[in-house]
């Protein structure tokens, strides 16, 4: 026997009671777990998903930022382009790289719209690792031939060596690969050597944008100064898409945010009512045992011990729920946030489990720490009989 | 030298504005080992006594010695240590936590005393108030007078000297109080200084002496075997 099997078996006493604050405890630890494994979770995928993008920065048509953006998540159409001549000096700016030039084209066949990437295959395929094709890959001065998507490949029907009506003449294309599944939206596209492109959708000489990879991503601000230099270019870096889907997923956290705070605050309150109750019910017999030895120093220990075991089983028991629950969690937050990375959000990262305990800890000191307080300062008299308040 | 040494002793309450003097300059000296029981009307102030003997309590003027030791004026720090050391509560609602084996209730003053936990010591305890088969109960199962007498092992357990008790039989019916006092008048055999407050004029003859306390003071003295000074 000691304090803490006493606070245990006096938490035994209203089963009901002590199991309802737990829950109350357990739901509020549970949201802000998600929350802050969300938060942490969601920038960390995001910015893995740009970095396997494989380029820094992209340099585009001026005027036209925002279409570059939704062209980099999602493939897209830009009506105005950059020459070969933007190419070269792009190719010769200090800092860079690999500049590969693409060129973006999109057809309508049965209804659907189809995404055309003409690319200069020994500038792109070094920045596209993930890249591993069944077949082979094209050289830049093939034509007639296509390398397609994995999604792309299964809707239509499609493997190395299918023959189709390609482009507004209908020439006949040569599927030579299809691509590995990457979980990205190259799985939708048609890739095909640019020069061939150019040609087929009679846009000789124009690029819709180039993709620049920097020797070093401290020079991303240099080349980004120097490029924008060029009447013609606008530069957009990834930095600043991350950023630009970062602040829109910022509205939806300040929403889960007052959540979690009107959970705490409902939690915390259920709390301290609890003990509040539980001591007022045994005035008496905290009167009793301050009469055989007990110290207020003892009783306010025995209290902020009953209140720690609530909040900490509390803690214990919402964040195993969140890391159970976490595969649903993250079904309702891709509805909700406006670019959902592929990767998943939630990690069981020990040091939020660590905090989210401390939390725990924290929230039983504070509502604990009133009722303790109160009766650890009750005189031994007054308690015995019965006079709380 | 007197185990208790209480000099007019007032104690004045306050409820709201009304002043209610429950004690009006009591005088009381016990000696060690002795069998005390008070007595008198609802009201005359035999808890507030009590509750001042038993440092529970401070007193509005006077002073109390125990063991020697002045107590007046001493601060809460110093009163839980005499509590604690010299003196054993008995109340007359018995007070065990229902969630609690028998023989961790009588274990429950251990725990704020810092002694080690003493099994040998409650099983033997509980020996001599004839419960020694109950240990593993929980209070919920046991009758009145075998509550009381665990709350009697449970204030002996810190091996005090004194032991007070207030009403200990109030709750309980006559034949089960009567064996109450007879596990008073043994431990006041094994020197322990008891005293004992009652409304059965019977059951207070058995110890060797009645003070009856009327209106805040010492009305008469029966049996007192030491001359006034
Ligand atoms: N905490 C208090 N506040 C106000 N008045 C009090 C308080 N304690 C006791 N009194 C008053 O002091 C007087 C003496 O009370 P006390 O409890 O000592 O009587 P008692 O002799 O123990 O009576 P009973 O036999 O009914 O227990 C009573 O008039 C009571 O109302
Ligand atoms: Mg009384």
């Amino acid at each position: 026997m000691n304090l803490f099997s006493l606070a245990l078996r006096n938490l035994q006493r209203r089963k009901g009671r002590t199991i309802l604050t737990i829950i109350g405890v357990a739901i509020a630890v549970a949201i802000l777990f998600s929350l802050l494994s969300f938060s942490a979770g969601y920038e960390r995928e995001l910015t893995k998903e740009m970095d396997s993008l494989g380029f820094h920065l992209l340099a585009v048509p001026k005027g036209c930022p925002y279409e570059a953006t939704t062209l980099i998540l999602h493939g897209g159409v830009i009506p105005k382009y950059l020459t070969t001549e933007d190419l070269a000096r792009t190719r010769a700016t200090e800092g860079v790289k690999t500049a590969a030039p693409v060129l973006l084209q999109q057809f309508v066949k049965d209804g659907t719209p189809h995404i055309v990437y003409g690319i200069e295959p020994d500038a792109m395929i070094p920045l596209k690792p993930a890249w591993k094709v069944n077949g082979r890959f094209f050289t830049a001065n093939e034509t007639h031939v296509m390398v397609i998507g994995s999604t792309l490949a299964e809707k239509e029907n499609l493997v190395p060596g299918s023959v189709i009506p390609f482009g507004p003449a209908q020439e006949p294309f040569t599927v030579i690969g299809v691509l590995k599944p990457t979980g990205s939206e190259d799985d939708n596209f048609h890739f095909l050597p640019l020069a061939d492109a150019q040609r087929v959708f009679s846009k000789e000489g124009f690029i819709t944008a180039i993709a620049v990879r920097a020797d070093d991503v401290k020079n991303i601000h240099d080349i980004t100064v120097e490029l924008e230099k060029v009447p013609d270019i606008q530069v957009v870096t990834m930095a600043q898409v991350t950023g630009t889907i970062m602040n829109l997923v910022g509205s939806a956290r300040s929403l889960l945010f007052s959540v979690i705070v009107i959970a705490i605050v409902i939690s915390a309150a259920g709390i301290t009512n609890t003990l509040l109750m539980s001591v007022n019910e045994r005035t008496r017999e905290i009167g009793m045992m301050k009469a055989i030895g007990a110290s207020g120093h003892h009783i306010g220990i025995l209290l902020i011990t009953e209140t720690l075991l609530i909040t900490l089983s509390g803690g214990t028991i919402g964040i195993i729920a969140a890391m159970a629950g976490s595969g649903i969690i993250e079904t309702f937050v891709r509805g909700m946030v406006p670019y959902a990375p592929s990767g998943s959000f939630f990690s069981s990262d020990p040091l939020l489990i660590g905090g989210c305990l401390v939390f725990s800890i924290g929230l039983g000191l504070l509502c604990g720490l009133y009722p303790a307080w109160k009766s650890a300062r009750l005189s031994p008299m007054e308690a015995i009989r019965g006079e709380w308040e | 030298m007197s185990i208790i040494e209480a000099t007019g002793i007032c104690k004045t309450y306050h409820r709201g504005r009304e002043e209610v003097c429950a004690l009006k300059g009591v005088d009381l000296s016990i000696e060690p080992g002795e069998f005390v029981s008070i007595v008198g009307p609802s009201g005359a102030g035999k808890t507030a006594l009590m509750n001042i003997l038993g440092c529970l309590d401070a007193p509005s003027c006077g002073t109390l010695m125990i063991d020697g030791v002045q107590v007046t004026g001493k601060g809460e720090a110093e009163l839980v240590k005499i509590r604690r050391d010299h003196i054993g509560f008995v109340f007359q609602q018995f007070f065990l936590i229902p969630t609690l084996t028998v023989g961790e209730n009588v274990g429950l003053p251990l725990i704020f005393s810092g002694i080690p936990y003493d099994r040998a010591r409650i099983d033997s305890l509980l020996d001599k108030v004839g419960l020694s088969h109950r240990a593993g109960h929980l209070p919920g199962q046991l009758s009145g007078g075998e509550m009381q007498r665990v709350a009697i092992a449970r204030a002996l357990v810190n091996k005090p000297r004194i032991l007070l008790a207030d009403e200990p039989t109030g709750n309980l019916d006559s034949v089960t109080a009567d064996g109450i006092y007879g596990l008073f008048d043994d431990l006041h055999r094994q020197g322990i200084t008891v005293i004992v407050v009652t409304h059965n004029r019977e059951l207070a003859q058995r110890a060797g002496r009645v003070i009856t306390i009327r209106d805040g003071c010492v009305e008469r003295e029966c049996g007192y075997p030491h001359v006034s000074p």
